[in-house]
């Protein structure tokens, strides 16, 4: 199955940019898991736990290269199918953290089939839509949307705003992507915008705090504006060099919430400034091309769609993690990819890097 | 290669585009607001990020002490521990100030009331005290639960003391929380800080209070400190010693218990004030603690007004220790003799109008009306002299105007002129009012520190010096006495004799190998009726009765010391306010101050 062909044209710079990122991530996170008691610091594991998920990451990612990635569209309705039943399951037998219940515990390891859910409902719809040639009529939208919006209320409920948007998100990414008619579009265009503030209604009273103290972080700065402010106050105070690695106080005397996870990007920003904030986000670019470099150069529109779909996945979680963490969005739990601390989160993001090596090492292959 | 072409819709031509857009857009918002928060208000969050975590606190610099003369302390500071909060660490301030009215039994609505007039008053991040004096079971229960409450903390600040508490509640004063004039008047002082409000605390302030110091803390976001270091040292304030002696004091003190008024012992060759006491007085303490309403109410309504300093804060009319003033101006005068002679028949008439004598003296000169205070001898001078050239040497002899002690509020008394009447009664001056004048009645009004100074000058030469309190303040010129050195000789003779001549008034004073002189005085409160001219005390309501004064000054060869007592509603200063006076005396030089036990272990 594996021939000289694909070690060949495996896509060794995407690979490489891959690699560092994480580094970076765990590096980070080395950082961002210490804290100073008196004149000690202390580190709790986060970091080398992280390296584990990547590891392990990185085996699932080898994994998803090794078959020929046209076969997914054989799997992609029953794969669907298992990540639905497994999202109901949560529901009943489910474990809850932090007042959501997200996680299947199955003994020796905890998963979220939120996260599946994304996987299968991007490879689904790339497989649906490559098989349609023309502008989506409203027929073919009404079947993707039907297909998106049951997962997306199941996660919604758990309750798991971030990722349900996220699919949301990304599912309408590859349809844009592919392309309405022109009726469609008109109708749309006026619809879409007359619903949104109808989903002020369907929010918890938490993340409507969290969008209202956006506006106005100052209202509450120690209540639902301080994880804004901090933020802020621990990326500006970065200045253009940064505070240098393990120095910055915002960090490690705990000023700054959850560090480890969504606001891993405050603590690379205070450490490494704003020298080291622009690179960060010039290799997320960079990634985020050679993405689409892929799938232009993906064999069949099924591979480019699924290229299309990752970027997507990627570009949302850059855009909201990022803007979150500078001000310019609401709190929204979005990891940064590579970057922050989280298993699972770790393990989709190998496997859909691995889904676009596959596509691109694949490029010139034959139909066979 | 064609066969290698898949088939992608136009419109994913163009999505491509869109998105490549797409990337460089996101590079292009997150670079610039990059940029903005870290280039260009970098400083700003720099400065916030070190404002999260370096808290600035002042280091409390200790007050003065008090000390007197020979070194006893009077004044001291003790450790106070009080209850702060720091609003940016507490997480829910209504819960807060709830646990802290359980706490300390305070009613919720106060505290809230304290928290919202005195936030405006703290910066960030800066302790706001709430409850000040925490007694100790408070206090533990506070530390104890302390941990669990952000933004709660125990601050020890130094407190004041006085040692002796009403003995010398007039001239120390006391400190007390500053108002908010007081903060908004004063950068240096902060929420919950004391300052001085009466007496030498108030007069001092500058000298006692010292600088606070300031400490850096580095704390975390629990507010736990991790390090700190001093900005800047304090500086304590200066101690200062008063020429008060502290054992005179307490026994004149005593002395005065159950009486109303005051006694001053100065100095006379330099103005240094001895003992000053004013009763009753208060316990001064009770301010510092932070006063009740009540105690405030009785203290405000006491008819004796405790909180006022007698010496300085109240003028009554000097009765006849106001004639050695008129024998003064009298032999100032070209025209009168000391020895000429007038007869006293027990009143003396003006016009249609009679005066009293309070008894008849028969044929009397200058020495002899001083020494057994005869009126009639007065009234004839107080129509000879009248009341221009009375109220002006007066006034030149330091009656009627502050004397410049360091104390605050003092008055200045009243030495009335005809411009004073016209205004003031829109009436013009009479021959009566000169014959009142005369023998210090009327409106004339002095206080005891005055007559005190005049006193002093008389036994030291003719030197007004100012009263001082502290030891080492700094010495004005003293003003001359406006006297002749022949009528200064006279006046010091005939106050001499008032005490050594058989029918002297001051005959009490008499004190072995001491020179004493002295003048009493009688001031009366109303007009009395004929029937009370015998002036039995006993006879007549209190608040009726007499003002009773002694001046006094006794020489030896160490010193030179001036004595004034006045005993309001006393009676007759003879009887009320010589004792005190002869008990200062004993005091002074037969060292009575050993208690009755210790002499009988002598024996």
């Amino acid at each position: 199955m594996i021939d000289r062909q694909l070690i060949l044209h495996m896509n060794w710079a995407m690979l490489a940019l891959v690699v560092l990122l994480f580094a970076i991530g765990v590096l980070n996170l080395y950082s961002a898991s210490a804290y100073r008691i008196g004149e000690g610091t202390t580190l709790t594991p986060f970091y080398n736990k992280q390296l584990v998920w990547g590891l392990v990451g990185a085996a699932a990612m080898g994994l998803v290269m090794l078959f020929d990635y046209r076969h997914l569209k054989l799997a992609a309705w029953y794969v669907y199918a298992v990540a639905l039943i497994l999202l109901v399951c949560v529901h009943f037998w489910g474990t809850s953290i932090y007042g959501a219940q997200r996680w299947l515990s199955f003994g020796f390891f905890s998963f979220q089939p939120s996260e599946m859910v994304k996987i299968s409902a991007l490879i689904l719809t790339a497989y649906i839509l490559s098989r349609i040639e023309h502008p989506l009529n409203f027929n073919d939208l009404g079947k993707i949307f039907v297909i998106a919006i049951i997962p997306v209320l199941l996660v919604i409920k758990q309750p798991d705003l971030g990722s349900g948007l996220m699919i949301l998100f990304l599912i309408g990414g590859i349809v844009l992507y592919h392309g309405i008619d022109k009726k469609l579009s008109k109708v749309l265009l006026v619809l879409v915008p007359l619903h949104l503030p109808l989903g002020w209604f369907f929010l918890h009273d938490y993340q409507k705090t969290r969008l209202l103290s956006f506006l106005d972080p100052t209202q509450d700065p120690l209540g639902s504006g301080y994880h804004l402010i901090q933020s802020q106050i621990a990326v500006g105070s970065g200045g253009f060099w940064g505070k240098g690695f393990m120095e910055g106080t915002q960090s490690q005397l705990r000023f700054l919430p959850e560090k480890h996870t969504d606001f891993a990007f405050s603590v690379f920003g205070e450490e490494w400034g704003f020298a080291g904030a622009i690179i960060l986000l010039l290799l997320f670019c960079v990634f985020l091309y050679q993405i689409l470099s892929v799938s232009q150069e993906a064999k069949d529109r099924f591979g480019s769609l699924i290229c299309v779909g990752v970027f997507f996945y990627f570009f949302w979680q850059v855009l909201v993690n990022m803007g979150m963490v500078l001000g310019l969005l609401p709190v929204v739990g979005i990891p940064l990819p590579f970057i922050s601390y989280g298993g699972t989160s770790a393990m989709v993001n190998f496997i859909m890097v691995g889904l676009v090596l596959n596509i691109s090492m694949r490029r010139y292959m034959f139909k066979s | 290669m064609s066969l290698l072409r898949k088939r992608s819709l136009p419109s994913e031509r163009l999505a491509f585009n869109f998105l490549l857009f797409l990337v460089g857009a996101l590079f292009c918002v997150l670079a610039l607001r990059l940029w903005f928060l870290q280039v260009y208000k970098g400083d700003y969050y720099l400065q916030k990020a070190q404002d999260n975590l370096q808290r600035r606190q002042h280091i409390y610099a200790p007050r003065g002490l008090f000390l007197d003369r020979d070194g006893s302390l009077l004044a001291v500071n003790e450790p106070s521990y009080s209850l702060a909060l720091v609003r940016e660490d507490a997480p829910d301030i209504e819960r807060t100030l709830k646990q802290i009215s359980k706490w300390t039994g305070m009613p919720l609505e106060e505290l809230s009331k304290e928290f919202g007039r005195g936030r405006r008053m703290v910066r960030s991040f800066e302790n706001q005290i709430l409850v000040s004096n925490l007694c100790f079971d408070v206090l533990a229960r506070v530390e104890t639960d302390a941990p669990y409450w952000p933004g709660v903390k125990v601050v020890v600040q130094p407190r004041r003391k006085y040692l002796q508490g009403e003995v010398l509640s007039h001239v120390l004063g006391y400190v007390a929380q500053a108002n908010e004039q007081e903060l908004a008047a004063d950068p240096d002082l902060r929420l919950g800080d004391n300052v001085g409000k009466q007496g030498l605390e108030f007069a001092m302030e500058k000298t006692l209070r010292g600088r606070k110091g300031l400490k850096q803390l580095e704390v975390d976001a629990s507010g736990r400190i991790l390090r700190e270091h001093t900005l800047v040292q304090p500086e304590s304030g200066q101690d200062l010693y008063l020429s008060i002696d502290l054992d005179l004091q307490t026994y004149i003190f005593s002395v005065m218990q159950g009486k109303t008024g005051a006694v001053v012992v100065m100095d006379a060759d330099s103005g240094q004030v001895l003992a000053m006491v004013s009763t009753p007085g208060y316990d001064n303490n009770k301010f510092v603690y932070g006063i009740t309403g009540t105690q405030w109410t009785n203290l405000i309504e006491n008819p004796h007004h405790p909180l006022r300093n007698r010496s300085i804060q109240n003028a009554y009319p000097p009765g006849s220790v106001f004639k050695p003033l008129m024998a003064a101006l009298a032999l100032e005068q070209p025209s009168i003799r000391a020895e000429e002679q007038i007869f006293c028949s027990g009143s003396y008439r003006l016009g249609n109008r009679v005066f009293r004598c309070w008894q008849g003296h028969g044929r009397v000169d200058m020495n002899r009306a001083l020494v057994e205070s005869c009126d009639t001898y007065f009234y004839q001078l107080g129509e000879k002299l009248g009341v221009d050239r009375i109220s002006t040497f007066s006034l030149e002899s330091g009656l009627g105007r502050q004397t410049g002690i360091s104390l605050p509020f003092e008055r200045s008394g009243l030495i009335p002129t005809r411009e004073w009447k016209r205004q003031r009664f829109n009436d013009a001056w009479r021959g009566g009012d000169n014959l009142n004048l005369a023998i210090g009645q009327g409106f004339t009004q002095v206080t005891p520190l005055q007559m005190t100074r005049l006193t002093a000058a008389i036994a030291n030469g003719g030197n007004l010096y100012r009263p001082s309190l502290l030891l080492d303040e700094k010495k004005l010129d003293p003003q001359p006495l406006p006297w002749k050195k022949e009528t200064l000789e006279f006046i010091y003779q005939a106050m001499l004799d008032t005490v050594e001549k058989e029918r002297g008034t001051a005959r009490r004073l008499r004190t072995k190998d001491v020179q004493v002189g002295g003048k009493t005085g009688t001031a009366q409160v109303v007009r009395l009726m004929p029937e009370h001219k015998e002036d039995d005390p006993e006879a007549v309501e209190y608040w009726l009765r007499h003002h009773a004064w002694m001046i006094s000054f006794a020489v030896n060869e160490d010193k030179r010391i001036a004595v004034t007592a006045l005993v309001e509603h006393g009676g007759s200063g003879s009887s009320a306010a010589g004792p005190v006076i002869r008990d200062v005396y004993d005091f002074i030089f037969s060292g009575k101050q050993e208690s009755p036990q210790a002499a009988i272990q002598d024996d």
